[in-house]
């Protein structure tokens, strides 16, 4: 695990100033943390597009197949037949397959969020201060040993109101 | 999610309109929002006198579906062909009650209403609860319990599988992936507000019990992101999950041939009625939380009105509703379908009717007042008349029909027994008591949605972005 350096801030303007620093200066890996979400972090992170929606597609896909697929299949399995009636009537079996859509598609999604998110984690790993979840804003930098002490620098200089090392 | 930017508030008492920017002018940072909501939990006096009630009630409950069990469903007082009667009319009262809570959660949160922040948490809970409280009486009304599980397609030796062209499997579906969809919807909005409570936690057993409930979620941005798009897709869903599930429900009546039932209009009829219920549920369930738990500056009057203008707008859509299957039943020209709609208001079930027509098109008028849209007192008296109003409503759709079909010599009553009232009672004791539990062990209002309204404490004067 790479050392790095913890600042704690109470304000938002001072946290996004120094996530720019810190970026612009390449000065390690960041990791913000924050009690809610807020686009201005977004902005200063600039984060890649979640993935999760590929998840929902293909869950959503793979969901509307299996519904109909399994009321026409068994319908076919075992005939209940009725004059002039279709064995396999797709106009009800819509039901189907937009509840099992719904339902693979929503499962997906969650799926697609604890993958990404890391989540289940066992432990809140480095980093993490229980005030992050409470109204203070969190910048975690990891970085090679040999400019620890530029991060502490600019981090104070934000305003962090607690910068420690940590490992 | 929330900006900088938050402009000025003025007229704390001005009516809003639906907007993303509902402002609590009374919070002042982060800090208090967790530390008023938390403070929630903590169990007093009348939150244990309410639960025993709850309790009391559920025993009561199931006292009589042991009884029914055991002596056959003949204790109830189906008379056919009658054999539709309060388990039906409850099912789906229940099911309808749910869809509020999933407007409000997800259907809302498309359309970016602000003031679904502080009152959608309740709603969804509600939601989960009653759904819960709904699948059970399918369950009851088919007199034998244990045989529940054919309805489900599994594979088995007998090589048997359900009938997926009838009404009652399309249910099951609904159902289940509403109840599913639901409360993965309200687990995955808890998980942030979970660790929350975690990193507060003092006791160390439920300190565990919280880090595993919230997955050890961090609050980290990349956190952030994913949930907010996984949220989005949720609710995306959701929302004509919602649509589809009460459709599915009026389905049950509308596919058969009888008078009263067999009408194109009972799916947009269905919901719009659910979706009301659900917000008269809503309203008698926060207006007693916010001020006993003292949240009047987070669910506030503004959140209030634009709730009860819902509630008016659904009113109107139901009464609006009522007053065409009249005109279907004149203008259709079918004579069973003009004697069951004569039968419903003037003959024998005119009391139902009339208290149906009272609670649900005649009362709710009165929201077109300001006034009365803003007075806690009025909406929680209101809302009991909605939820009786919404139970008659099934009462007259299931009851009247089928004992007045085609035939005279078919004609009869129906009056429930003891057991169909103890039944009833204990799905009210079953509902709050799973209501109750959940106010005490979790945030009834979202913290981080709430906080995302709050303005951020800035180093500098507060600009856009």
């Amino acid at each position: 695990m790479m050392q790095g350096m913890l600042g704690a801030f109470r304000e938002l303007d001072a946290t996004v100033a120094a996530i720019e620093e810190l970026k612009h200066k390449r000065v390690g890996e960041i990791t913000v943390f924050t009690p809610t979400p807020r686009h201005e972090l977004e902005h200063a992170m600039h984060p890649p597009k979640s993935p999760v929606r590929i998840y929902t597609l293909v869950g959503a896909l793979s969901g509307v197949c299996f519904g109909y697929w399994i009321a026409i299949w068994s319908s076919e399995y075992w005939p209940l037949v009725v004059g002039g009636k279709a064995i396999a009537s797709w106009i009800p079996y819509t039901i189907f397959g937009f509840e099992v859509m719904v339902l693979v598609g929503a499962l997906s999604t969650v799926a697609g969020m604890f993958i990404h998110s890391r989540i289940p984690r066992l432990t809140l790993t480095v980093g993490y201060d229980p005030r992050f979840s409470h109204g203070d804003f969190g910048v975690w930098v990891a970085c090679p040993p040999e400019k620890l002490a530029d991060a502490e620098a600019i981090l104070r200089h934000h305003g962090a109101v607690e910068v420690r090392g940590d490992r | 999610m929330a900006t900088i930017a938050q402009p000025g508030y003025d007229e704390p008492r001005r009516p809003n309109i639906a907007t993303a920017n509902v402002q609590l002018p009374a919070v002042r940072d982060y800090e208090q929002v967790d530390d008023e909501i938390l403070a929630t939990l903590v169990p007093t006096k009348k939150w244990f006198g309410l639960l025993f009630v709850a309790i009391v009630f559920l025993m009561v409950g199931i006292s009589s579906w042991m009884y029914q069990i055991h002596e056959g469903l003949g204790v109830a007082g189906y008379n056919p062909p009658v054999m539709w009667g309060v388990y039906i009319i409850t099912f789906v009262f229940w099911v309808g009650i749910g869809h509020a809570g999933t407007l409000i959660s997800a259907i809302l949160y498309l359309f970016r209403a602000g003031f679904r922040t502080t009152i959608y948490r309740c709603a969804e809970a509600m939601t989960v609860f009653a759904v819960m409280t709904a699948g059970l009486f399918p369950i009851i009304h088919i007199g034998r319990p244990w045989k529940f599980f054919w309805l489900i397609p599994y594979p088995n030796w007998r090589l048997l599988w359900p009938q997926f062209k009838s009404p009652l499997v399309w249910d099951v579906f609904a159902i289940s992936t509403y109840l599913t969809i639901s409360t993965t919807f309200l687990f995955i909005g808890l998980i942030p507000d979970i660790a929350t409570l975690r990193d507060r936690c003092l006791n160390p057993v439920r300190k565990q019990i919280l880090a595993a409930l919230s997955f050890g979620w961090r609050n980290s941005e990349a956190e952030w992101r994913h949930f907010v798009r996984a949220y989005l897709f949720l609710a995306a869903f959701s929302t004509p999950l919602v649509l589809s599930v009460h459709s599915v429900v009026s389905f049950d009546f509308a596919m058969a041939l009888t008078p009263g039932w067999h009408t194109t209009i009972f799916p947009p009829y269905f919901v719009a009625g659910a979706i009301f219920s659900g917000i008269g549920m809503v309203f008698t369930i926060i207006i007693p939380i916010r001020k006993f738990f003292k949240l009047q500056h987070y669910v506030t009057l503004n959140h209030l009105d634009a709730a009860a203008k819902l509630a008016l707008f659904t009113s109107m859509v139901v009464g609006c509703a009522y007053i065409i299957e009249f005109f279907i039943a004149w203008y259709g020209g079918v004579k069973a379908e003009q004697e069951y709609f004569w039968n419903r208001v003037f003959g024998q079930w005119w009391w139902a009717a009339w208290i149906m027509l009272t609670c649900n098109m005649i009362l709710p008028l009165s929201l077109f007042s300001q006034k009365l849209r803003r007075n806690p007192s009025w909406l929680w008296i209101l809302s009991i008349f909605i939820n009786l109003g919404m139970w008659f409503e099934r009462f007259v759709i299931v009851v009247p029909s089928l004992s007045h079909e085609f035939e005279p010599w078919q004609w009869t009553s129906y009056a429930p027994t003891w057991v169909d009232y103890g039944i009833l009672l204990g799905s009210f004791g079953w509902f709050f008591m799973w209501f109750l539990l959940f106010i005490k062990q979790l945030p009834v209002l979202a913290i981080s949605e709430i906080k995302e309204i709050v303005p951020p404490r800035m180093k500098h004067a507060a600009g856009g972005h």
